[in-house]
């Protein structure tokens, strides 16, 4: 039936409805009912203008605490009385526009789609979005450049560098409610209140189904790191996730307003990088559980021993032993992974600002983070045995290349230079020349420990037992 | 600007509405529809102040729905460029602020906030003038200049400048 087909929201304005029935059913042909008002809304801006006035006839100015703006608004309104003003008001745009268009704008940024500097609308979409900061906001990548060179500048001089914080199990562990075990079921009546956020470290969500835990010491961490670094978050969770966790972290948004990056923000698919930080390169560090997402900015970060508080959380990773909320036990507050982070912060910053004699701009965090790092082991003359499959290459192993990043030499050959023997058998031949000639013998977690911790473990606490006779 | 105007729509009521209270119950679903909507041409309706005429109805075939067209008076807000505008400052970061007036989102780059005003970082972020006589930041009024409106179905997006003469910090509540 016609009648329905051709929609009669678009009123015609036959006033009868009998009428109207009538009308329909004789003639199939569809007369175009009058345009309806919301179509004709979406045209163009430029025609709008024009119409105006014309539809506004009646206009009166409402609330324009006119002194102020006096001129403006007598040419308006003159405008809205004049019949034609849609010529004057033509001018007067005009006019602003020669006027704000002296020299061509190279357009650095958009905002709305518009030039943020000339106001210019803009059709193609370039440069990096940065929704994160605020919607609608894009930057090209001059204007970036830019940015963080000014910033820079001004960063150095409050004596700052930046950090970025991933979220999961670096600075707290989430779990959705319904991966709760049994075993954590008493967590759900000790979760902390909202009314003084920045007391508590266990929380239930109420705009999501999910538990978080921080991992201790944060809160102490993010006051003293945001004495030496402007920070971020940057984490792989969605918008919604990371600002519900930054509310958690900063409740009085001291620390990351309009400085929460979330997946949504980065240009590359399971990849964090530095492009949409608004800090230049040689002046950040990051703090990150997962290496394989910054392969551009390896040199740049710090990476964390896992937080696994819940057990949902250790078997994401493939670990079948209790979490630390099954146990009903945590992580060291004042001995932890975030307090010993601290210190290695506390003594870059200090290299950084204090120690170096070069010109500060020309400075690299990269180079200190590097030199640090060499200070773990120091030292350490290391062998391994076996440890790596027979095939394998010693020198491309990530156990040999983390010793000789942490300072140690590795070799392949021992001699009495050799301070350690690393091996998970203490049967082995290396292993029994070690014990026989004094020296350490450790297990392979000794180098990671220091690598973690940022500080020669205790060699009796990674020591190796003896499995099978060889 | 503000504008009072007269608007038409089609309205389509469902027939349990019909009885001895259509007119109302015609006027609350204008307002519940119409308020707070913004459109390319008008700007933002702020508030219905009355209904100016309904027209007859129009029964839709088949569901029973009725249609009226109604002309209703309204209060918009629509911004213009060149307008000068009082906003509130929402956010200041190193690329400039931000501002709201009303429904409508303002961005002021840096390039366009006077030379002698420097960004300040920390807990309050603020571009203040070398004297420190003048301080932008968040929650304080400034007035500001249209450069460029895009309405959107609801949002209105806007550059604006404070470099030009009588543009800037109106009220700090912060000192106030
Ligand atoms: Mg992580
Ligand atoms: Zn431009």
């Amino acid at each position: 039936m016609s009648l329905q087909a051709d929609s009669p929201v678009h009123s015609s304005s036959s006033d009868d409805f009998a009428a109207y029935l009538d009308a329909e059913l004789d003639s199939k042909s569809s007369e175009s009912s009058p345009k309806s008002r919301e179509e004709e809304v979406d045209e163009e801006e430029e025609e709008e203008e024009e119409e105006e006035e014309e539809k506004v006839a009646q206009v009166e100015l409402c609330d324009l605490e006119s002194k102020r703006i006096k001129r403006f608004k007598a040419e308006i309104s003159e405008n809205l009385e004049d019949p034609e003003g849609s010529t004057s008001h033509r001018a007067l745009e005009l006019n602003l526009e020669a006027s704000s268009s002296k020299e061509a704008c190279t357009h650095p940024g958009s905002f709305g789609d518009m030039c943020i500097v000339c106001g210019q609308r803009l059709n193609e979409e370039s440069g990096v979005t940065f929704g994160y900061i605020h919607k609608g906001l894009r930057l090209g990548n001059d204007e970036i450049v830019r940015l963080r060179n000014t910033d820079m500048k001004n960063l150095l001089r409050h004596r700052k560098l930046y950090l970025v914080l991933d979220l999961d199990h670096t600075l707290l562990n989430s779990t959705l409610l319904i991966h709760i075990t049994s075993e954590e079921e008493y967590l759900k009546s000790q979760t902390d209140s909202f009314e003084d956020v920045s007391k508590g470290s266990l929380f239930m969500l109420d705009s999501m189904p999910m538990m978080t835990k921080l991992r201790p010491f944060v809160r102490t961490f993010l006051k003293e790191a945001s004495k030496m670094f402007e920070m971020y978050i940057y984490t792989m969770g969605d918008r919604p996730y990371a600002l519900e966790m930054a509310k958690l972290l900063d409740p009085k948004k001291e620390y990351f307003s309009a400085k929460v990056i979330s997946r949504d923000d980065g240009t590359q698919r399971h990849q964090k990088g530095l492009d949409v930080v608004l800090g230049q390169e040689s002046a950040v560090l990051i703090l990150d559980d997962t290496e394989n997402a910054w392969t551009k900015h390896k040199d740049n970060l710090i990476l964390m021993e896992r937080y696994h508080f819940f057990g949902s959380s250790c078997r994401q990773f493939g670990f079948n032993c209790k979490s630390l909320s099954e146990l009903k036990s945590d992580e060291s507050d004042s001995d932890g992974a975030l307090a010993s982070v601290l210190k290695v912060l506390t003594r870059i910053h200090h290299m950084f600002f204090d120690e170096l004699t070069t010109n500060l701009e020309a400075r690299d965090v990269r180079q200190v983070l590097k030199t640090v790092r060499k200070d773990v082991l120091k030292g350490c003359k290391i062998v391994f045995s076996r440890v790596f499959p027979t095939q394998f290459q010693a020198d491309n192993h990530y156990l040999w290349r983390m010793a000789e990043n942490l300072g140690a030499i590795c070799s392949k050959e021992l001699d009495s230079s050799v301070t350690h023997v690393v091996s998970t058998d203490a049967g082995t031949e290396k292993s029994r020349w070690a014990l026989k000639n004094e020296k350490f013998l450790v297990h392979p977690q000794w180098i990671e420990a220091a690598n973690f911790l940022w500080e020669k473990q205790p060699e009796h606490k990674f020591s190796v037992n003896q499995t099978k006779k060889e | 600007m503000f504008f009072h105007i007269i608007l038409e729509r089609n309205m389509q009521l469902h027939p349990r509405y019909f009885g001895r209270n259509l007119r109302e119950n015609l006027a609350a679903k204008l307002m519940k529809d119409v308020e707070g909507t913004c459109s390319g041409r008008h700007g933002f309706v702020v508030a219905i102040t009355g209904i100016e005429n309904i027209g007859k109805g129009l029964i839709r075939d088949g569901t029973g729905f009725v249609t009226f067209p109604v002309k209703y008076q309204c209060v918009v807000f629509r911004p213009f460029k060149g307008e000068i505008l009082e906003a509130v400052v929402t956010m200041v970061n190193k690329m400039g602020f931000f501002a709201e007036a009303g429904p409508v989102q303002i961005f002021v780059s840096n390039h366009l906030i006077p030379d002698d005003m420097e960004f300040q970082s920390g807990d309050m972020p603020n571009y203040t003038t070398s004297d420190g006589s003048v301080k932008i930041q968040k929650d304080c009024e400034v007035r500001l200049k249209i450069i460029g409106t895009r309405v959107d179905a609801t949002e209105i997006f806007c550059i604006g400048t404070i470099k030009d003469d009588f543009l800037g910090v109106i009220n700090d509540p912060a000192t106030v």
